[in-house]
Protein backbone atom coordinates (compact mmCIF):
# COMPACT_ATOMS: atom_id res chain seq x y z
CA UNK A 1 0.00 0.00 0.00
CA UNK A 2 1.09 3.48 -0.96
CA UNK A 3 0.51 6.43 1.71
CA UNK A 4 0.62 9.94 -0.26
CA UNK A 5 0.32 13.25 1.46
CA UNK A 6 -0.86 16.29 -0.48
CA UNK A 7 0.15 19.39 0.66
CA UNK A 8 -0.51 18.34 4.28
CA UNK A 9 -0.76 21.30 6.61
CA UNK A 10 -1.46 21.36 10.87
CA UNK A 11 -1.52 24.60 12.19
CA UNK A 12 -1.76 24.68 16.23
CA UNK A 13 -2.81 27.86 17.00
CA UNK A 14 0.29 30.13 16.23
CA UNK A 15 2.66 26.82 15.35
CA UNK A 16 2.68 25.62 12.16
CA UNK A 17 3.59 22.43 12.83
CA UNK A 18 3.33 20.45 9.37
CA UNK A 19 4.22 22.59 6.30
CA UNK A 20 2.63 21.37 3.14
CA UNK A 21 3.93 17.99 3.03
CA UNK A 22 4.04 16.14 -0.34
CA UNK A 23 5.33 12.58 -0.83
CA UNK A 24 4.59 9.48 -0.88
CA UNK A 25 5.77 6.04 1.21
CA UNK A 26 6.23 3.21 -0.78
CA UNK A 27 6.20 -0.57 0.15
CA UNK A 28 8.82 -2.64 0.06
CA UNK A 29 11.48 -0.71 1.82
CA UNK A 30 11.49 0.63 5.21
CA UNK A 31 11.08 4.40 5.38
CA UNK A 32 13.24 6.59 8.25
CA UNK A 33 11.35 9.68 9.33
CA UNK A 34 14.16 12.09 10.70
CA UNK A 35 13.76 15.00 11.85
CA UNK A 36 14.42 17.53 15.10
CA UNK A 37 12.23 16.91 18.27
CA UNK A 38 8.97 19.27 17.61
CA UNK A 39 9.50 19.50 13.73
CA UNK A 40 6.33 17.88 13.18
CA UNK A 41 6.58 13.84 13.26
CA UNK A 42 4.09 12.64 15.75
CA UNK A 43 1.97 15.70 14.10
CA UNK A 44 2.13 13.66 10.35
CA UNK A 45 1.74 10.39 11.88
CA UNK A 46 -1.53 11.12 13.69
CA UNK A 47 -3.14 12.60 10.36
CA UNK A 48 -2.40 9.67 8.65
CA UNK A 49 -4.10 7.79 10.76
CA UNK A 50 -7.42 10.04 11.06
CA UNK A 51 -6.71 11.33 14.65
CA UNK A 52 -5.78 15.49 13.72
CA UNK A 53 -7.54 16.66 11.27
CA UNK A 54 -5.58 18.67 8.87
CA UNK A 55 -5.45 22.00 8.40
CA UNK A 56 -4.91 21.39 5.02
CA UNK A 57 -4.50 18.77 2.32
CA UNK A 58 -4.81 15.16 2.67
CA UNK A 59 -2.70 12.14 3.73
CA UNK A 60 -4.14 9.10 1.76
CA UNK A 61 -3.63 5.33 1.93
CA UNK A 62 -3.97 3.65 -1.75
CA UNK A 63 -5.94 6.90 -2.36
CA UNK A 64 -8.31 6.35 0.66
CA UNK A 65 -8.34 8.41 4.21
CA UNK A 66 -7.77 5.93 6.71
CA UNK A 67 -11.48 6.59 8.17
CA UNK A 68 -12.71 5.12 4.43
CA UNK A 69 -11.36 1.51 5.78
CA UNK A 70 -13.92 -0.35 7.46
CA UNK A 71 -11.01 -3.27 9.07
CA UNK A 72 -8.11 -0.50 9.54
CA UNK A 73 -5.81 -2.44 11.82
CA UNK A 74 -5.79 -4.71 9.11
CA UNK A 75 -4.40 -2.53 7.01
CA UNK A 76 -2.32 0.04 9.05
CA UNK A 77 -0.73 -0.90 12.35
CA UNK A 78 0.57 2.13 13.96
CA UNK A 79 2.70 2.18 17.71
CA UNK A 80 2.14 6.20 18.87
CA UNK A 81 4.27 7.94 20.97
CA UNK A 82 1.46 8.03 23.97
CA UNK A 83 1.00 4.68 25.89
CA UNK A 84 -2.06 2.66 24.04
CA UNK A 85 -3.27 1.03 27.15
CA UNK A 86 -5.65 1.75 29.82
CA UNK A 87 -3.25 0.88 32.95
CA UNK A 88 -5.48 -0.86 34.53
CA UNK A 89 -6.53 -3.17 31.81
CA UNK A 90 -3.79 -6.27 31.28
CA UNK A 91 -2.10 -6.45 28.00
CA UNK A 92 -3.51 -9.26 26.91
CA UNK A 93 -7.13 -7.91 27.44
CA UNK A 94 -6.25 -4.83 25.47
CA UNK A 95 -5.14 -6.79 22.37
CA UNK A 96 -8.45 -8.99 23.19
CA UNK A 97 -10.68 -5.57 22.57
CA UNK A 98 -8.33 -4.73 20.10
CA UNK A 99 -8.60 -7.56 17.65
CA UNK A 100 -12.29 -7.90 18.37
CA UNK A 101 -12.74 -3.99 17.39
CA UNK A 102 -11.67 -4.86 13.57
CA UNK A 103 -12.41 -8.41 13.46
CA UNK A 104 -9.56 -10.08 13.85
CA UNK A 105 -8.81 -13.68 15.05
CA UNK A 106 -8.73 -13.67 19.01
CA UNK A 107 -5.95 -16.58 18.64
CA UNK A 108 -4.03 -13.91 16.70
CA UNK A 109 -3.56 -11.90 20.65
CA UNK A 110 -1.36 -14.93 22.01
CA UNK A 111 0.78 -15.06 18.63
CA UNK A 112 1.42 -11.38 18.80
CA UNK A 113 2.17 -11.29 22.55
CA UNK A 114 4.71 -14.29 21.56
CA UNK A 115 6.30 -12.25 18.74
CA UNK A 116 6.91 -9.34 21.23
CA UNK A 117 7.80 -11.37 23.94
CA UNK A 118 5.89 -10.18 26.53
CA UNK A 119 5.58 -13.48 27.98
CA UNK A 120 3.96 -13.73 31.71
CA UNK A 121 3.43 -10.24 31.79
CA UNK A 122 0.69 -10.22 29.22
CA UNK A 123 -1.49 -11.05 32.53
CA UNK A 124 -0.44 -8.01 34.55
CA UNK A 125 -2.22 -4.63 34.64
CA UNK A 126 -0.38 -2.92 32.15
CA UNK A 127 0.06 0.19 34.16
CA UNK A 128 2.93 -1.93 35.98
CA UNK A 129 4.54 -2.27 33.07
CA UNK A 130 8.16 -0.87 32.50
CA UNK A 131 8.22 1.54 29.55
CA UNK A 132 10.32 -1.09 27.13
CA UNK A 133 7.36 -3.52 28.07
CA UNK A 134 4.53 -0.49 27.48
CA UNK A 135 6.49 0.12 24.29
CA UNK A 136 6.52 -3.96 23.51
CA UNK A 137 2.57 -4.21 24.01
CA UNK A 138 2.39 -1.14 21.14
CA UNK A 139 4.18 -3.42 18.71
CA UNK A 140 2.51 -6.33 19.49
CA UNK A 141 -0.73 -4.40 18.55
CA UNK A 142 0.40 -2.95 15.56
CA UNK A 143 1.35 -6.28 14.35
CA UNK A 144 -2.12 -7.60 15.46
CA UNK A 145 -4.11 -7.01 12.29
CA UNK A 146 -1.45 -8.35 9.89
CA UNK A 147 -1.19 -5.06 8.49
CA UNK A 148 0.41 -4.01 4.69
CA UNK A 149 1.29 -0.89 6.50
CA UNK A 150 3.35 -0.16 9.88
CA UNK A 151 4.03 3.16 11.07
CA UNK A 152 5.77 3.05 14.36
CA UNK A 153 6.82 6.64 15.97
CA UNK A 154 9.65 6.12 17.92
CA UNK A 155 9.77 2.56 18.22
CA UNK A 156 12.79 1.45 19.77
CA UNK A 157 12.33 4.05 22.62
CA UNK A 158 12.86 2.65 25.45
CA UNK A 159 13.57 -1.30 24.46
CA UNK A 160 16.96 -2.83 25.56
CA UNK A 161 19.38 -4.08 23.16
CA UNK A 162 17.35 -7.07 22.73
CA UNK A 163 14.37 -5.46 21.78
CA UNK A 164 16.52 -3.02 19.43
CA UNK A 165 17.92 -5.87 17.35
CA UNK A 166 14.47 -7.42 17.49
CA UNK A 167 12.87 -4.26 15.85
CA UNK A 168 15.39 -3.19 13.17
CA UNK A 169 14.91 -6.92 12.01
CA UNK A 170 10.95 -7.05 12.29
CA UNK A 171 10.86 -3.51 9.85
CA UNK A 172 13.34 -5.04 8.17
CA UNK A 173 11.43 -8.23 7.28
CA UNK A 174 8.38 -6.46 6.93
CA UNK A 175 9.53 -4.36 4.36
CA UNK A 176 11.10 -7.29 2.30
CA UNK A 177 7.61 -9.17 2.67
CA UNK A 178 6.47 -6.01 0.84
CA UNK A 179 5.04 -4.56 3.24
CA UNK A 180 5.05 -0.20 3.58
CA UNK A 181 7.26 0.37 6.61
CA UNK A 182 7.20 4.11 8.34
CA UNK A 183 9.77 4.14 10.96
CA UNK A 184 10.25 7.41 12.99
CA UNK A 185 13.37 7.76 14.86
CA UNK A 186 16.19 9.80 16.48
CA UNK A 187 18.10 7.11 16.61
CA UNK A 188 20.07 7.77 13.56
CA UNK A 189 22.84 4.73 14.02
CA UNK A 190 20.22 2.74 14.19
CA UNK A 191 18.61 4.52 11.16
CA UNK A 192 21.71 4.18 9.06
CA UNK A 193 21.45 0.25 9.57
CA UNK A 194 17.88 -0.36 9.28
CA UNK A 195 16.45 2.47 6.37
CA UNK A 196 15.99 2.13 3.01
CA UNK A 197 14.83 5.45 2.54
CA UNK A 198 15.04 8.82 4.85
CA UNK A 199 12.07 11.63 4.90
CA UNK A 200 13.58 14.69 7.11
CA UNK A 201 11.84 17.29 8.22
CA UNK A 202 12.79 20.54 9.88
CA UNK A 203 9.69 22.77 11.22
CA UNK A 204 7.22 21.05 9.37
CA UNK A 205 8.89 21.41 5.73
CA UNK A 206 10.38 18.63 3.69
CA UNK A 207 14.33 18.70 3.93
CA UNK A 208 15.02 15.81 2.43
CA UNK A 209 13.20 12.44 0.81
CA UNK A 210 15.30 10.49 -0.89
CA UNK A 211 17.12 6.65 -0.64
CA UNK A 212 19.60 6.47 2.34
CA UNK A 213 22.66 5.66 0.38
CA UNK A 214 22.18 8.94 -2.08
CA UNK A 215 21.66 11.10 1.46
CA UNK A 216 24.93 9.78 2.78
CA UNK A 217 26.55 10.84 0.24
CA UNK A 218 29.77 12.73 0.61
CA UNK A 219 29.09 11.61 4.78
CA UNK A 220 31.30 10.14 7.30
CA UNK A 221 28.01 8.58 8.85
CA UNK A 222 24.15 9.39 8.77
CA UNK A 223 24.58 11.84 11.49
CA UNK A 224 26.40 13.68 9.66
CA UNK A 225 24.43 14.59 6.54
CA UNK A 226 21.38 14.43 8.88
CA UNK A 227 23.15 18.00 10.78
CA UNK A 228 24.19 19.27 7.42
CA UNK A 229 20.44 18.82 6.26
CA UNK A 230 19.04 20.12 9.44
CA UNK A 231 20.98 23.06 10.28
CA UNK A 232 18.80 25.60 11.98
CA UNK A 233 15.66 23.28 11.68
CA UNK A 234 17.00 22.42 15.61
CA UNK A 235 14.20 23.31 18.46
CA UNK A 236 15.71 26.40 20.08
CA UNK B 1 -23.68 -4.06 10.75
CA UNK B 2 -20.96 -6.61 10.98
CA UNK B 3 -18.53 -3.06 11.70
CA UNK B 4 -20.61 -1.71 14.65
CA UNK B 5 -21.06 -5.38 16.10
CA UNK B 6 -17.02 -5.69 16.39
CA UNK B 7 -17.16 -2.03 17.53
CA UNK B 8 -19.78 -3.21 20.44
CA UNK B 9 -17.75 -6.01 20.93
CA UNK B 10 -14.55 -4.54 21.98
CA UNK B 11 -16.38 -1.56 24.37
CA UNK B 12 -18.08 -4.90 26.24
CA UNK B 13 -14.61 -6.25 26.30
CA UNK B 14 -12.65 -2.75 27.39
CA UNK B 15 -15.95 -2.31 30.29
CA UNK B 16 -15.25 -5.11 31.47
CA UNK B 17 -11.88 -5.49 31.50
CA UNK B 18 -11.29 -2.65 34.68
CA UNK B 19 -12.19 -2.89 37.78
CA UNK B 20 -14.28 0.43 37.71
CA UNK B 21 -17.35 -1.27 36.76
CA UNK B 22 -17.15 -4.00 39.61
CA UNK B 23 -16.83 -1.02 41.77
CA UNK B 24 -19.66 1.25 40.42
CA UNK B 25 -21.92 -1.71 40.63
CA UNK B 26 -21.25 -2.42 43.96
CA UNK B 27 -21.06 0.65 45.41
CA UNK B 28 -24.50 1.58 43.19
CA UNK B 29 -26.25 -1.45 45.06
CA UNK B 30 -24.71 -0.99 48.64
CA UNK B 31 -26.29 2.47 48.19
CA UNK B 32 -29.66 1.16 47.13
CA UNK B 33 -29.74 -0.81 49.80
CA UNK B 34 -28.74 1.12 52.24
CA UNK B 35 -30.94 4.24 50.83
CA UNK B 36 -34.49 1.70 50.90
CA UNK B 37 -33.80 0.79 54.39
CA UNK B 38 -33.39 4.61 55.78
CA UNK B 39 -36.50 5.48 53.15
CA UNK B 40 -38.86 2.71 54.59
CA UNK B 41 -37.96 3.39 58.18
CA UNK B 42 -39.03 7.10 57.71
CA UNK B 43 -41.97 5.37 56.36
CA UNK B 44 -42.93 3.43 58.99
CA UNK B 45 -42.55 6.12 61.25
CA UNK B 46 -44.73 8.45 59.28
CA UNK B 47 -42.49 10.85 58.25
CA UNK B 48 -43.16 10.06 54.02
CA UNK B 49 -44.44 11.96 51.63
CA UNK B 50 -48.37 11.61 51.61
CA UNK B 51 -48.32 11.34 47.51
CA UNK B 52 -46.37 8.23 47.66
CA UNK B 53 -49.25 6.57 49.32
CA UNK B 54 -51.60 4.36 46.98
CA UNK B 55 -54.69 3.37 48.56
CA UNK B 56 -53.26 3.21 52.31
CA UNK B 57 -50.36 1.58 51.39
CA UNK B 58 -46.87 2.24 50.61
CA UNK B 59 -45.52 0.32 47.74
CA UNK B 60 -42.24 -0.59 48.04
CA UNK B 61 -40.95 0.02 44.50
CA UNK B 62 -41.64 3.70 45.17
CA UNK B 63 -39.19 3.64 47.91
CA UNK B 64 -36.52 2.02 45.68
CA UNK B 65 -37.20 5.05 43.42
CA UNK B 66 -36.78 7.79 46.54
CA UNK B 67 -33.10 5.80 47.25
CA UNK B 68 -32.35 5.79 43.69
CA UNK B 69 -31.12 9.61 44.38
CA UNK B 70 -27.82 8.25 45.73
CA UNK B 71 -27.80 5.16 43.87
CA UNK B 72 -28.26 6.84 40.24
CA UNK B 73 -24.63 8.65 41.20
CA UNK B 74 -22.58 5.39 40.46
CA UNK B 75 -24.88 4.70 37.74
CA UNK B 76 -23.29 7.87 36.56
CA UNK B 77 -20.20 7.66 37.66
CA UNK B 78 -19.76 4.40 35.79
CA UNK B 79 -21.30 5.74 32.49
CA UNK B 80 -19.15 8.89 32.50
CA UNK B 81 -15.55 7.02 33.50
CA UNK B 82 -16.27 4.56 30.25
CA UNK B 83 -16.09 7.73 28.25
CA UNK B 84 -13.66 9.92 30.35
CA UNK B 85 -11.32 7.51 30.97
CA UNK B 86 -10.13 7.42 27.47
CA UNK B 87 -9.08 10.73 27.84
CA UNK B 88 -7.53 10.37 31.21
CA UNK B 89 -5.57 7.66 30.67
CA UNK B 90 -4.55 8.28 26.71
CA UNK B 91 -6.13 5.06 25.33
CA UNK B 92 -8.45 8.06 23.73
CA UNK B 93 -6.17 7.93 20.27
CA UNK B 94 -5.14 4.21 20.10
CA UNK B 95 -9.45 3.61 20.55
CA UNK B 96 -9.74 5.62 17.38
CA UNK B 97 -7.52 4.16 15.40
CA UNK B 98 -9.24 1.02 15.69
CA UNK B 99 -12.73 2.44 15.07
CA UNK B 100 -12.08 5.74 12.99
CA UNK B 101 -15.96 6.54 12.93
CA UNK B 102 -16.43 8.35 15.81
CA UNK B 103 -20.79 7.73 15.37
CA UNK B 104 -19.81 3.98 15.42
CA UNK B 105 -17.25 4.46 18.55
CA UNK B 106 -19.83 6.66 20.34
CA UNK B 107 -22.84 4.51 19.69
CA UNK B 108 -21.15 1.28 20.68
CA UNK B 109 -19.95 2.73 24.35
CA UNK B 110 -23.76 4.30 24.50
CA UNK B 111 -24.58 0.96 23.91
CA UNK B 112 -22.80 -1.15 26.10
CA UNK B 113 -22.81 1.42 28.46
CA UNK B 114 -27.11 1.26 28.41
CA UNK B 115 -27.28 -2.19 28.58
CA UNK B 116 -25.23 -2.93 31.61
CA UNK B 117 -27.00 0.12 33.09
CA UNK B 118 -29.63 -1.43 32.37
CA UNK B 119 -29.86 -4.97 33.41
CA UNK B 120 -27.42 -3.19 36.69
CA UNK B 121 -30.35 -0.74 37.52
CA UNK B 122 -33.23 -3.32 37.07
CA UNK B 123 -31.24 -5.21 39.88
CA UNK B 124 -30.93 -2.38 41.83
CA UNK B 125 -34.22 -1.74 41.63
CA UNK B 126 -35.49 -5.64 42.84
CA UNK B 127 -33.20 -4.86 45.82
CA UNK B 128 -34.24 -1.33 47.04
CA UNK B 129 -37.95 -2.59 46.75
CA UNK B 130 -36.77 -6.11 48.57
CA UNK B 131 -35.12 -4.54 50.92
CA UNK B 132 -38.11 -1.88 51.82
CA UNK B 133 -40.82 -4.30 51.62
CA UNK B 134 -40.00 -5.97 55.35
CA UNK B 135 -39.38 -2.72 56.72
CA UNK B 136 -42.47 -1.13 55.77
CA UNK B 137 -44.49 -3.85 57.52
CA UNK B 138 -48.12 -3.01 57.39
CA UNK B 139 -47.39 -0.36 55.23
CA UNK B 140 -45.77 -2.22 52.77
CA UNK B 141 -46.99 -2.94 49.28
CA UNK B 142 -44.68 -5.31 47.11
CA UNK B 143 -46.89 -5.34 43.86
CA UNK B 144 -44.91 -3.38 41.49
CA UNK B 145 -41.28 -4.34 42.46
CA UNK B 146 -40.38 -5.71 39.15
CA UNK B 147 -42.28 -3.38 37.43
CA UNK B 148 -40.79 -0.30 38.91
CA UNK B 149 -36.87 -2.30 38.75
CA UNK B 150 -37.43 -2.10 34.84
CA UNK B 151 -38.67 1.42 35.26
CA UNK B 152 -35.41 2.39 36.98
CA UNK B 153 -33.29 0.31 34.61
CA UNK B 154 -34.54 2.22 31.92
CA UNK B 155 -34.15 5.40 33.14
CA UNK B 156 -30.58 4.98 34.73
CA UNK B 157 -29.73 3.57 30.88
CA UNK B 158 -31.29 6.71 29.31
CA UNK B 159 -28.97 8.52 32.21
CA UNK B 160 -26.09 6.52 31.46
CA UNK B 161 -26.49 7.46 27.64
CA UNK B 162 -26.47 11.15 28.96
CA UNK B 163 -23.17 10.73 30.67
CA UNK B 164 -21.60 9.18 27.75
CA UNK B 165 -22.51 11.67 25.33
CA UNK B 166 -21.44 14.92 28.61
CA UNK B 167 -18.08 12.80 28.40
CA UNK B 168 -16.90 13.14 24.87
CA UNK B 169 -18.04 16.23 24.91
CA UNK B 170 -16.06 17.71 28.02
CA UNK B 171 -13.15 15.00 28.11
CA UNK B 172 -12.55 15.54 31.74
CA UNK B 173 -13.62 12.80 34.15
CA UNK B 174 -14.04 16.01 36.85
CA UNK B 175 -15.48 18.47 34.72
CA UNK B 176 -18.09 15.99 33.29
CA UNK B 177 -18.94 14.63 36.94
CA UNK B 178 -19.35 18.13 37.92
CA UNK B 179 -21.77 19.02 35.06
CA UNK B 180 -23.86 15.37 36.00
CA UNK B 181 -24.05 16.42 39.34
CA UNK B 182 -25.36 20.13 38.88
CA UNK B 183 -27.97 19.05 36.46
CA UNK B 184 -29.27 15.59 38.30
CA UNK B 185 -28.67 16.84 41.92
CA UNK B 186 -27.81 20.28 42.37
CA UNK B 187 -29.79 22.64 40.44
CA UNK B 188 -33.58 20.74 40.72
CA UNK B 189 -33.84 21.92 44.30
CA UNK B 190 -32.74 25.25 43.36
CA UNK B 191 -35.21 25.73 40.87
CA UNK B 192 -37.72 23.98 43.14
CA UNK B 193 -37.75 26.06 45.99
CA UNK B 194 -38.42 28.94 45.74
CA UNK B 195 -42.09 27.54 44.63
CA UNK B 196 -41.61 30.05 41.10
CA UNK B 197 -43.55 28.75 38.51
CA UNK B 198 -40.62 29.23 35.98
CA UNK B 199 -38.16 27.94 37.71
CA UNK B 200 -39.93 24.70 38.39
CA UNK B 201 -41.22 24.56 35.38
CA UNK B 202 -37.53 24.38 34.22
CA UNK B 203 -36.97 21.84 36.67
CA UNK B 204 -39.15 19.82 35.67
CA UNK B 205 -37.48 19.48 32.39
CA UNK B 206 -34.46 18.49 33.32
CA UNK B 207 -33.38 15.02 33.44
CA UNK B 208 -33.58 13.79 36.75
CA UNK B 209 -36.73 15.38 37.81
CA UNK B 210 -38.09 13.99 34.99
CA UNK B 211 -36.84 10.83 35.32
CA UNK B 212 -38.59 10.73 38.82
CA UNK B 213 -42.04 12.02 37.49
CA UNK B 214 -41.56 8.79 35.33
CA UNK B 215 -40.83 6.49 37.96
CA UNK B 216 -42.85 7.39 40.60
CA UNK B 217 -45.79 7.64 38.37
CA UNK B 218 -46.80 11.16 39.07
CA UNK B 219 -49.31 12.94 36.31
CA UNK B 220 -48.85 16.30 37.28
CA UNK B 221 -47.67 18.19 35.62
CA UNK B 222 -47.21 16.22 32.80
CA UNK B 223 -47.75 12.11 32.16
CA UNK B 224 -45.45 10.02 33.23
CA UNK B 225 -43.96 8.75 30.01
CA UNK B 226 -43.43 11.96 29.20
CA UNK B 227 -40.76 12.32 31.53
CA UNK B 228 -39.23 8.67 30.10
CA UNK B 229 -39.48 11.11 26.96
CA UNK B 230 -37.56 14.31 28.06
CA UNK B 231 -35.09 11.82 29.74
CA UNK B 232 -34.53 10.14 26.39
CA UNK B 233 -34.66 13.91 24.42
CA UNK B 234 -31.37 14.22 27.20
CA UNK B 235 -29.91 11.63 25.63
CA UNK B 236 -30.11 12.42 22.58
CA UNK B 237 -29.23 15.69 22.84
CA UNK B 238 -26.09 14.99 24.87
CA UNK B 239 -24.95 12.09 22.23
CA UNK B 240 -25.53 14.43 19.43
CA UNK B 241 -23.22 16.99 21.31
CA UNK B 242 -20.60 14.71 22.22
CA UNK B 243 -20.59 13.02 18.69
CA UNK B 244 -19.77 16.46 17.07
CA UNK B 245 -16.95 17.50 19.56
CA UNK B 246 -15.29 14.10 18.94
CA UNK B 247 -15.77 14.80 15.22
CA UNK B 248 -14.41 18.15 15.77
CA UNK B 249 -11.87 18.63 17.90
CA UNK B 250 -8.47 16.16 17.89
CA UNK B 251 -8.09 12.88 19.20
N1 LIG C 1 -2.01 18.96 20.39
C1 LIG C 1 -1.16 19.96 20.15
N2 LIG C 1 -1.48 21.23 20.48
C2 LIG C 1 -0.63 22.24 20.23
N3 LIG C 1 0.57 22.10 19.67
C3 LIG C 1 0.96 20.86 19.32
C4 LIG C 1 0.12 19.73 19.54
N4 LIG C 1 0.78 18.63 19.10
C5 LIG C 1 1.95 19.06 18.61
N5 LIG C 1 2.07 20.40 18.74
C6 LIG C 1 3.21 21.21 18.27
O1 LIG C 1 3.48 20.85 16.95
C7 LIG C 1 4.87 20.82 16.71
C8 LIG C 1 5.23 19.45 16.17
O2 LIG C 1 5.12 18.49 17.20
P1 LIG C 1 5.34 16.94 16.97
O3 LIG C 1 5.00 16.26 18.22
O4 LIG C 1 4.63 16.53 15.73
O5 LIG C 1 6.91 16.87 16.72
P2 LIG C 1 7.85 15.59 16.57
O6 LIG C 1 8.59 15.77 15.32
O7 LIG C 1 7.08 14.35 16.75
O8 LIG C 1 8.84 15.80 17.81
P3 LIG C 1 9.58 14.74 18.73
O9 LIG C 1 10.78 14.32 17.98
O10 LIG C 1 9.96 15.51 19.94
O11 LIG C 1 8.65 13.62 19.01
C9 LIG C 1 5.52 21.19 18.01
O12 LIG C 1 5.80 22.57 17.97
C10 LIG C 1 4.47 20.92 19.04
O13 LIG C 1 4.61 21.78 20.14
MG1 LIG D 1 7.13 12.82 18.14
Amino acid sequence: MLITLEQLTKRFGATLAVDRLDLEVRPGRVTGFLGPNGAGKSTTLRMILGLDRPTSGRALLDGRPYSAYEWPLRKVGALLEAKAAHPGRTGRDHLRAMARSNGIAPGRVDEVLEMAGLGGAARKRSGTYSLGMGQRLGIAGALLGDPPVLILDEPVNGLDPDGVRWIRGLTRDLAAEGRTVLVSSHLLSEMQVTADHLIVIGHGRLLADAPLDRILAGHASLEDAYYTLTDGSALR
Amino acid sequence: MTVLRAAIGAEWIKLWTIRTVWWSLVAALVLMAAGAGQYALYAENGDLDPGLFRDGLVPAGSIAVLALSFAQLAFVALAMLAMTGEYSTGTSRATLTWIPSRFRLLLAKSAVVAAVIFVGGTVAGVVGGVVAFPVLGDLGDAGGIVPTALKIGAYLALLGVVAVGLGAALRGPVLTLVVLLMLVVVVPPLLQVPDIAVLTAIADGLPGVAGNHFLLGDTDPYAPGLGLVIVAAWAVAAFAVGYRELNRRDA
